[in-house]
């Protein structure tokens, strides 16, 4: 799969609204049936790019092809695009405006019946079919807005900020789904700035900071590549096992935890025979990559 | 295409069936006749009963004519139309002179005169008497007859509604009315050649092509068909603006905009609409059309005769106005942020559908002019102002198609207009936008 040909590419795409540039000569790649994660700080021209992507509007330079073609209207119905701003109609029943908005993306008749009550019973709504908006919950309306996304069963799934306003059961109901939908083939772009979601969901991230891509790659890699030498560490004995300048560059305590980095070069391994040595009891024995987070803040301070 | 039926659907569906939609529909007709008719009830009723006068005649022989004159007068003459129903009569709450006259013939002015004598009072002791029984509702006015009357002297009326212009009138011809009379008689001419010689034209009303005019009814379906234009192309037109800031506000547009073009969008959301608004006259044509089926059998309630071409015309021009102004509302609702914004932004459209129908009345009466050939060539104004010249009197073919011509090139133009706006409007947020901004959006969409 790694080496199919990509769902999505943008080569050098820039937009600007007058003078303030909103993305400045971006490139990326996502590739078919994985779990593509946009991420970035607030304004850093995450929602911009992905209204490019849906051809809302258009890139001022650079190209974006989608499927292996330019990008044009016909394909807007192979997408399905959860945005970040909310919107349904307030005193539309349900059941209807999901009706709507299948048919906005050339979905009808009995099919498009079939697959709604499908989904509103997959995500525990259908009771509330006849409903009108206004009367739903944020979360319910959020999870409405998603179905809105899926309904057409599209081959590019975009969803921007998916968790935003939902309690944790949804959160989990919520990935669940978008794993479901990653299983069935699809590909999937997710722009998030909650960086310990995106760790556990995306097989690939590009990060975006003010206007520029600052990283891009497989998210194993990432980390690896930003991998300091760290082990997290749980045991009971002499502290002062650790003092050993020639192996241990810094020590911070977090609780019970004990965050050891290493000298650059030296051997997790050799630390872990010392304490076993020692005779002192480990209950915990880590190689700590860094988080999505550290890496994130990392790089968003580097620019800065 | 498809996708442009779903949004035309839509707008129609969710319209149609709400309780405002079945409330108005209903509640139109009465409205209208509310806002024709019951001003016009309240202009000509005077309320309680007759007028009562007293008059002060100083000449010592003026008397009797005055009272004759004011009590029979030539009124009996106008009856006829209090006979018909007041339905047939609307009035509006404008104040043309000529419309006074009118409302004034709907009600048969009654006065009870009484003669104040002098009695060798003096004419302020007289005065001073009857100003204390205005005063006390005795009496609604009185007039004082000077002694030179016939010849130069200025008749006096005073009441205690100066501004009630009906009876103002009334006096007024029926003093001349008795002057004219006396001096005649003075000059030596026969009391009877005089009643003879006063006695009244009936104007006969034929319109050009040979039927007998309407006349009153005539004038009354005319300003009804403006003011039942002006008021549609307001509410729908608000509709528009409604459904256009609810997008934007909901942000459902980012939606909308991933799924199809912005202009069948834009488009789907007037048809649909406009399909709402033709169904409401729908309803009310062949509401009215049963009605006046019921009344041409055998009641005695008459309906003024409209032609079947003003149905037609009135359907054309209706979708002309409509048109035009809910494109520029659809402009409107993607430049503001919020329904107050929207609300200021287009007052000057407001504006300008205002200045049709108030155009309308001097159309109304000079349909010919130059004024209202340029009023119903101009696009903003000739839905309204082209519709009252076609019913008042109908203007050449060409005029009427070249209206309709300008009329469907600005159509398309606002629309080209709008389509680009409203795209990059719809997606812009946090402020309203200016013209200049509004501009750029023009060149580079």
């Amino acid at each position: 799969m790694e080496d199919s040909k990509p769902t999505l590419v943008l080569d050098r795409v820039s937009k600007s609204f007058g003078d303030f540039a909103a993305v400045s000569d971006l490139s990326l790649q996502v590739r078919p049936g994985r779990v593509f994660g946009l991420i970035g700080p607030n304004g850093a021209g995450k929602t911009t790019t992905i209204r490019m992507i849906v051809n809302i509007t258009v890139p001022d330079s650079g190209r974006i092809e989608l499927f292996g073609q330019p990008m044009s209207t016909a394909m807007q119905d192979r997408i399905g695009y959860l945005p970040e701003e909310r919107g349904l109609y307030k005193k539309m029943k349900i059941g209807e405006q999901l009706r709507f908005f299948a048919e906005l993306k050339d979905l009808r008749g009995a099919e498009a019946d079939k697959r709604i009550d499908a989904w509103l019973r997959k995500l525990d709504l259908f009771s509330w079919k006849e409903k009108r908006t206004k009367e739903l919950s944020k979360g319910m309306q959020q999870k409405v807005q998603f179905i809105t996304a899926v309904i057409h069963d599209p081959d590019l799934v975009i969803l921007d900020e998916p968790f935003s306003g939902l309690d944790p059961v949804n959160v989990e109901l919520m990935k669940e789904t978008i794993l479901e939908q990653k299983a069935a083939g699809k590909t999937i772009i997710l722009s998030t700035h909650q960086m310990e979601i995106a760790e556990k969901l995306c097989d690939d991230v590009c990060m975006i900071n003010r206007s520029r891509k600052v990283l891009d790659g497989k998210l194993r890699e990432i980390r690896r590549s930003f991998s300091r030498n760290a082990v997290a560490l749980q045991f009971q004995g002499d502290e002062g096992l650790l003092n050993d300048p020639e192996l241990v560059a810094n020590i911070r305590q977090n609780g019970d935890d004990t965050e050891v980095l290493l000298v650059p070069g030296a051997n997790p391994q050799q630390l872990l025979k010392r304490l076993v040595d020692s005779g002192a009891a480990v209950t915990r024995f880590e190689l700590v990559e860094p988080s999505l987070h550290d890496i994130f803040i990392e790089k968003v301070r580097e620019v800065a | 295409m498809r996708k442009f039926f779903a949004v035309v659907k839509r707008e129609y569906v969710q319209r149609v069936r709400t309780k405002f939609f079945v409330v108005a529909t209903i509640l139109g007709p009465v409205l209208m006749a509310a806002f024709t008719i019951v001003p016009a009830l309240m202009f000509g009723i005077k309320a309680g009963g007759p007028t009562r006068l007293a008059l002060v005649d100083q000449t010592g022989k003026m008397y009797e004519r005055v009272a004759k004159e004011l009590m029979s007068g030539k009124e009996t003459r106008n009856n006829v139309a209090t006979m018909e129903p007041p339905s047939q009569q609307p009035i509006g709450p404008n104040n043309s002179k000529e419309q006074i006259n009118q409302a004034g013939k709907l009600i048969k002015p009654t006065f009870v005169i009484e003669q104040a004598r002098l009695d060798n009072r003096s004419i302020a002791e007289v005065r001073k008497e009857l100003e204390a029984r205005v005063q006390n509702r005795e009496l609604e006015g009185y007039v004082l007859l000077p002694p030179n009357l016939l010849k130069d002297g200025q008749p006096e009326f005073r009441a205690r509604n100066a501004a009630d212009l009906f009876t103002k009138s009334n006096v007024e011809s029926a003093i001349s009315r008795a002057v004219r009379g006396q001096r005649l008689v003075e000059a030596g001419i026969d009391e009877k050649t005089v009643a003879k010689a006063s006695e009244p034209v009936d104007l006969k009303t034929i319109e050009a092509g040979g039927k007998e005019s309407k006349g009153d009814a005539s004038f009354f379906l005319v300003f009804g068909l403006g003011l039942l234009i002006y008021m549609s192309v307001l509410l729908y037109g608000q509709f528009v603006l409604g459904a256009v800031i609810e997008e934007k506000e909901t942000r459902i547009a980012e939606i909308l905009f991933s799924s199809m073009r912005s202009f069948p969008l834009m488009m789907g959301k007037l048809i649909g609409v406009s399909l709402v608004a033709l169904t409401q006259l729908g309803i009310w044509a062949a509401a009215f059309s049963i009605f006046s089926l019921w009344a041409a059998s055998g009641s005695s309630i008459t309906l003024p005769h409209i032609a079947p071409m003003v149905f037609v015309y009135f359907i054309i021009f209706f979708l002309m106005g409509y048109f035009i102004y809910s494109t520029v509302y659809a402009v409107v609702g993607s430049m503001v942020t919020t329904t107050q914004e929207g609300g200021q932004l287009a007052l000057p459209v407001v504006l300008m559908l205002v200045a049709g129908f108030y155009l309308s009345f001097n159309i109304i009466r000079s349909p010919s002019s130059p004024l209202a050939f340029w009023a119903s060539m101009f696009p903003f104004f000739a839905p309204i102002t082209m519709l009252v010249r076609i019913v008042t009197e109908t203007p050449p073919l060409w005029q009427i198609l070249l209206s309709l011509g300008i009329g469907v090139a600005t159509i398309v133009g606002l629309v080209w207009l709008a389509s680009r706006i409203y795209r990059v409007g719809m997606l812009m947020t946090g402020k309203k936008a200016t013209i200049p901004e509004v501009w750029r959006w023009v060149r580079q969409a």
